[in-house]
C-alpha cells in the first residue's frame, strides 16, 4: 500500500489524460495519473488518429443520433487549430501532417448533404471547396467512378496516436507529473473538501479529480456515486501492408463510415467507425469480420487501387460515445472538483480539452464555449443502462 | 445443416492421417493446406525433377497423400485459412488471388503445424542466413543446397537430420553447433533406451555426421554473422557467456534455429483456451488426451498441439479422427477401443518427447540467456527495422507491457506479425524491466484478460492473435462478398 497527495488526480492515461496531465503539470500543479492498464493502450492506442476539420459524416455505422454539425464544426475548428503548437510544446514529433482531405459523396442525397455541410463550414470560417465528380477525380485520380461530388479541406490531417499519447505523458512527467500504470481505480470518495481515489494498492488524496477514463468514464463516475449516461462502443481499424507513397490525402465519405489515409510508415489505414463484434471491457475487443468486409468493400469502391493491396491487420478499440454524440467536458453538477472529459473524436480534441481541463481546475475561463457540453446533460435518461456498477450499488 | 462433417486445416502428417481415417469411415472431409501440394513440412513433395533425380525421400508421405485423394477427401491446396467469421465457426479461406471460400463443418481439426523458433543476433538479416527448416525444404523438395560451406546451429534434435540432408547433397558442413549439452551419457539419456526406435534414428544421424568428420559442438550459440552482401563468417560463444566469442567460422550459409513452436493462431481465433507452456513460454492450446480443445467441435492435432515429431503428430491426428468417429457412434465398442488404444500410444510417444525435450535447453531459458547479451544495435524486428536498444528503452517506459512496447516501437507490426521476433521482443522486454521470467507466471486462458489486470502482465510472451492470420489479398477478401452470413462454400 502506498499513499500520496496531489493537487489533481487524473484517471485514465489515454490521450486526454496525458494532455490534461501535461497542461496541469506545466502550469505548476502537482499531478498524479492512474490507469487500469498500460498507458495509451485502449482507444488512444487503437484510434486511426485522424484530425477531422471539415465536417465528418454525421453517422458512424450503428450511431443512433446524427451529429449536430452546426454546433460541432466550430469546436472541431478550434480543436484542429490547437494541434498546431503541440509538437513545439512537447518538443518532439507526433507525425502531425496537414495533408488535406476529401469528403466524397455518391448518391444525390449525399451530394446535397455535402453542399449543406459546405454552408455550415463557411459559417464556421472553414475554407472548403465543393467539387463535382470529374473535378475531384482530376484532383485525386485514385477516386473511383461512383464518386459524384467531393469537398476539399486543406486543413484535414492526422497525427500518429502511438506517438501522441506517449509524447504528452513524457512531457507531463518531465514537468513533475507522476504516472501510475496498472492501477485500477476501485474507490472514489469525498475526503474533506477534496477527493480520495483508491487505485490498486495506491491511495491518492487530491483537491480535484479529472475523470478521462474513456469507455470506463461512467464506471468511474459511478464509484463516486455519480450517474453519467454514456454509450461506450468498440470500433475497428484495418491496415494494409506498406506501399510506396500513393495517397497523400485523407479520404472520407459523407454518407457512410469510411476514412482512408496512408500513414507515415506507408501502410494504408482504413476505418470509419465500423463496429467490432462486441466491446470487451477486459482485454481486446474482438474484430467483426462483417465489419472488415463491409469497410474494405467501401474502400475498394471509392479507391479502386485498394483492391490490389493486402490486408495486414485488423483491430478494435473502444470509444466513449455520448448519447448525443457531442463531446462531454466540465464539472459534474453537485460534485465540486469532479471533472470529466470525453466523447467521440477525443483524439482530435485532446490538445484543446487538455488545456480546457487545466482552465477548469484553475477556475479560469475555457478557451472555447463549453457551457452546453457539461456532464449535467448526461445525468438522466437511464433507458440504456450504464455498465453493471449501477445495479450493484 | 452442412453436408461437410469435418474440416481439417493443414495437410501434414497429422492432417493427412486424420483425413484418411475419417474418409475411410465414410465421412465428408475437406482438407485445406496453403501449399500447392499436400504433405506439410515433413512429407513435403519433391519437385518432379528432384523426384526423377533422387526419388522420393519420404515415400510414406506419398502413399498417405494418394490414399487421402483416393478416399475422396476434398483437398483444397493453395488455400489459406486466414480468419473466422462472426459466428465463431465459419472459416474464411483465400485461394488464388480473387477467389475465396467459407468453410463450415460439424468438427474442425486444426493441424497447422509449427513455426521455427528464431532468435535474433547481429547479422541475422544477411542473405545466406536461414532456418534449418528452410534448408531442409530446399534440400528435400528441390535437391538444392543452401550453400557450399554451411554451419548448422541452434538447438534441438532437428539439427542432425538437416546436417545429414546437406551432406547427402555434397555440402561441406563445417559443423553442428548445439546450444545445450544433450549428446552425452546421462541418467536421462539412458532412459531413452525405452524408446529404441527413436534412439536408433538419432544414433544413425550422429554416426553419419561422425563418418563425414563433421564436428558436433555442444554448449555453443551463434552470436553474430558477418559478411559484405552475404554471410561469410559466423561467431560462436558458450551459451552461458554469449558476450565472449570463442570461435569464428568461414561459411557461405548459416542455418540457425531453436526448435519449433506450435502455430496456435487459428485455435486462438476460434476462442479455444490456450495456456502458457511453463518450459517453452509458448502459447499452447489446451487439449484433453484426445486432442479436443476447450470447444466441443474443435480438435488440435499434430505439432499445433505441442511439439513432438512426426510419429506423435500422426498419432494425434488419428486420435482426433477416432474420437470424432466414436462420438458419432456412441454404442460402438470397437470405436471406443480404437480411441483408447491411440490415446495410450499417444501417451507413450509424448513421454519420449518430454524426455527428449528435457535433454535440450528450455526455449524460455535460452531466450533469457541470449536476449540480455544482444548488442543494442541488433535489428530485432526485421520487418520494421527495430533494434534491441529501441525495444529495451521502450519496454522500460511501458512498464514491460508487451503490447505497449509493440505499439511504441512497431516491433511485430510488419508482414510477419511478430512470428519471427515476438519471442525475442518479449524476452528483451522482460529483461529491460526485470519482470518475472517465463514459467514463474504460467497462466491459462486468462492471458489476454490479464492485459488489464492490476499488474503488468507476465507470461504469455506472445502478441495477441489477429485476423488475418497472414496478410490476405483484399481482392480475395472481397470475393467473400460484403455479406458475412456464415454461409457454406
Amino acid at each position: 500500500m502506498s499513499a500520496e497527495t496531489a493537487d489533481v488526480v487524473v484517471i485514465g492515461a489515454g490521450v486526454l489524460g496525458a494532455a490534461a496531465a501535461f497542461h496541469l503539470a506545466r502550469a505548476g500543479h502537482d499531478v498524479a495519473v492512474v490507469d487500469r492498464g498500460a498507458p495509451g493502450r485502449e482507444g488512444s492506442g487503437t484510434t486511426a488518429g485522424n484530425l477531422h476539420v471539415q465536417a465528418v459524416h454525421t453517422r458512424r455505422p450503428g450511431q443512433d443520433v446524427p451529429l449536430d454539425s452546426a454546433r460541432f464544426l466550430p469546436l472541431q475548428r478550434a480543436a484542429s487549430d490547437r494541434w498546431e503548437t503541440v509538437e513545439a510544446e512537447l518538443e518532439t514529433s507526433v507525425e502531425l501532417r496537414r495533408s488535406g482531405g476529401f469528403t466524397i459523396a455518391e448518391t444525390p442525397a449525399q451530394r446535397a448533404e455535402l453542399i449543406a455541410k459546405h454552408a455550415w463550414e463557411e459559417r464556421a470560417g472553414l475554407r472548403t471547396e465543393v467539387l463535382d465528380g470529374d473535378t475531384a477525380r482530376a484532383e485525386l485520380p485514385l477516386l473511383g467512378p461512383t464518386v459524384t461530388a467531393a469537398t476539399w479541406c486543406p486543413l484535414d490531417g492526422y497525427a500518429n496516436p502511438l506517438l501522441a499519447t506517449p509524447a504528452y505523458l513524457d512531457a507531463a512527467v518531465r514537468h513533475g507529473a507522476r504516472l501510475h500504470p496498472f492501477r485500477r481505480v476501485h474507490a472514489v470518495e469525498r475526503s474533506g473538501s477534496g477527493w480520495r481515489v483508491r487505485a490498486g494498492d495506491l491511495t491518492v488524496d487530491a483537491a480535484k479529480v479529472v475523470n478521462v477514463a474513456g469507455p470506463w468514464i461512467a464506471e468511474v463516475a459511478a464509484l463516486a456515486g455519480l450517474r453519467l449516461h454514456m454509450t461506450p462502443v468498440a470500433i475497428q481499424m484495418h491496415l494494409t501492408v506498406r506501399l510506396p507513397g500513393t495517397l497523400r490525402h485523407l479520404v472520407q465519405h459523407i454518407g457512410e463510415g469510411l476514412s482512408v489515409k496512408q500513414v507515415s510508415a506507408g501502410n494504408l489505414l482504413i476505418g470509419g467507425g465500423w463496429p467490432a463484434l462486441r466491446l470487451e471491457p477486459e482485454g481486446r475487443s474482438p474484430v467483426s469480420m462483417a465489419s472488415v468486409l463491409g469497410n474494405l468493400t467501401q474502400a475498394a469502391r471509392i479507391l479502386p487501387f485498394v483492391r490490389g493491396l493486402r490486408l495486414l491487420r485488423a483491430w478494435a478499440g473502444p470509444l466513449a460515445a455520448t448519447p448525443d454524440e457531442m463531446p462531454v467536458i466540465g464539472e459534474v453538477p453537485g460534485a465540486p472538483g469532479f471533472l470529466v472529459g470525453g466523447g467521440t473524436y477525443a483524439f482530435t480534441f485532446a490538445p484543446l480539452w487538455g488545456e480546457t481541463l487545466r482552465c477548469l481546475v484553475e477556475g479560469a475561463p475555457a478557451p472555447v464555449e463549453i457551457g452546453d457540453l457539461g456532464p449535467g446533460r448526461l445525468a438522466g435518461s437511464p433507458e440504456r443502462a450504464t455498465p453493471p456498477f449501477e445495479e450493484a450499488r | 445443416m452442412s453436408a461437410r462433417d469435418v474440416v481439417i486445416v493443414g495437410g501434414g502428417p497429422a492432417g493427412l492421417a486424420a483425413a484418411a481415417r475419417l474418409a475411410s469411415a465414410g465421412l465428408a472431409v475437406t482438407l485445406v493446406d496453403e501449399q500447392p501440394e499436400l504433405g506439410g513440412q515433413y512429407y513435403r513433395r519433391p519437385s518432379p525433377a528432384t523426384l526423377r533425380a533422387h526419388g522420393d525421400h519420404r515415400p510414406a508421405g506419398g502413399r498417405l497423400i494418394r490414399l487421402v485423394r483416393r478416399l475422396g477427401v476434398e483437398c483444397l491446396t493453395g488455400h489459406l485459412v486466414w480468419g473466422v467469421a462472426d459466428d465463431a465457426r465459419t472459416l474464411l479461406v483465400s485461394g488464388r488471388p480473387g477467389s475465396a471460400v467459407r468453410l463450415r463443418a460439424r468438427h474442425v481439426i486444426i493441424a497447422t503445424g509449427a513455426y521455427e523458433r528464431t532468435h535474433p543476433f547481429p547479422g541475422w538479416q544477411l542473405p545466406g542466413v536461414t532456418t534449418p527448416g528452410f534448408a531442409q525444404h530446399l534440400a528435400a523438395a528441390d535437391g538444392t543446397a543452401i550453400g557450399e560451406r554451411v554451419l548448422v546451429a541452434g538447438s534441438g534434435p532437428f539439427l542432425l537430420p538437416v546436417a545429414c540432408s546437406l551432406l547427402d547433397l555434397g555440402v561441406h558442413v563445417v559443423g553442428v553447433a548445439e546450444a545445450g549439452r544433450p549428446y552425452r551419457p546421462s541418467g536421462r539419456a539412458l532412459t531413452s533406451l525405452r524408446h529404441p526406435a527413436r534412439l536408433r534414428e538419432l544414433a544413425a544421424y550422429t554416426a553419419r555426421l561422425a563418418a563425414a568428420r563433421v564436428p558436433l559442438w555442444q554448449d555453443r550459440v551463434v552470436v553474430r554473422a558477418d559478411g559484405a552482401g552475404r554471410v561469410s563468417s559466423v561467431t560462436l560463444a558458450a551459451g552461458a557467456d554469449p558476450a565472449v566469442p570463442l570461435r569464428t567460422l568461414d561459411v557461405d550459409a548459416l542455418c540457425v534455429g531453436y526448435g519449433f513452436r506450435p502455430q496456435a493462431d487459428l485455435a486462438r481465433l476460434l476462442g479455444c483456451a490456450v495456456r502458457t507452456d511453463p518450459v517453452s513460454g509458448d502459447a499452447v492450446p489446451v487439449t484433453d488426451r484426445y486432442g479436443l480443445s476447450s470447444r466441443p467441435d474443435v480438435y488440435i492435432a499434430g505439432e499445433a498441439a505441442g511439439i513432438g515429431g512426426v510419429h506423435l503428430a500422426e498419432t494425434r491426428g488419428l486420435t482426433a479422427a477416432a474420437h470424432i468417429l466414436a462420438r458419432r457412434d456412441r454404442a460402438s465398442g470397437p470405436a471406443r477401443r480404437e480411441v483408447l488404444h491411440l490415446a495410450a500410444r499417444r501417451r507413450r510417444l509424448a513421454s519420449f518427447t518430454a524426455l527428449s525435450e528435457s535433454l535440450y535447453p528450455a526455449p524460455g531459458d535460452l531466450a533469457d540467456l541470449l536476449a540480455p547479451a544482444l548488442p543494442g544495435d541488433t535489428t530485432v524486428c526485421r520487418c520494421e527495422a527495430v533494434t534491441a536498444a529501441d525495444v529495451r528503452a521502450t519496454a522500460r517506459l511501458a512498464s514491460g507491457d508487451l503490447n505497449a512496447t509493440k505499439a511504441r516501437t512497431r516491433a511485430g507490426m510488419g508482414p510477419c506479425q511478430g512470428r519471427f521476433c515476438g519471442f525475442a521482443v518479449a524476452a528483451l522486454a522482460r529483461h529491460a524491466t526485470g519482470a518475472v521470467p517465463p514459467g514463474a507466471a504460467g497462466g491459462t486462458a486468462s492471458d489476454e484478460a490479464r492485459e488489464c489486470g492490476a499488474h503488468p502482465p507476465t507470461g504469455g510472451p506472445v502478441f495477441p492473435s489477429r485476423q488475418p492470420i497472414r496478410p490476405v489479398p483484399v481482392e480475395s477478401l472481397l470475393a467473400l462478398g460484403a455479406d458475412d452470413d456464415g454461409e457454406d462454400a
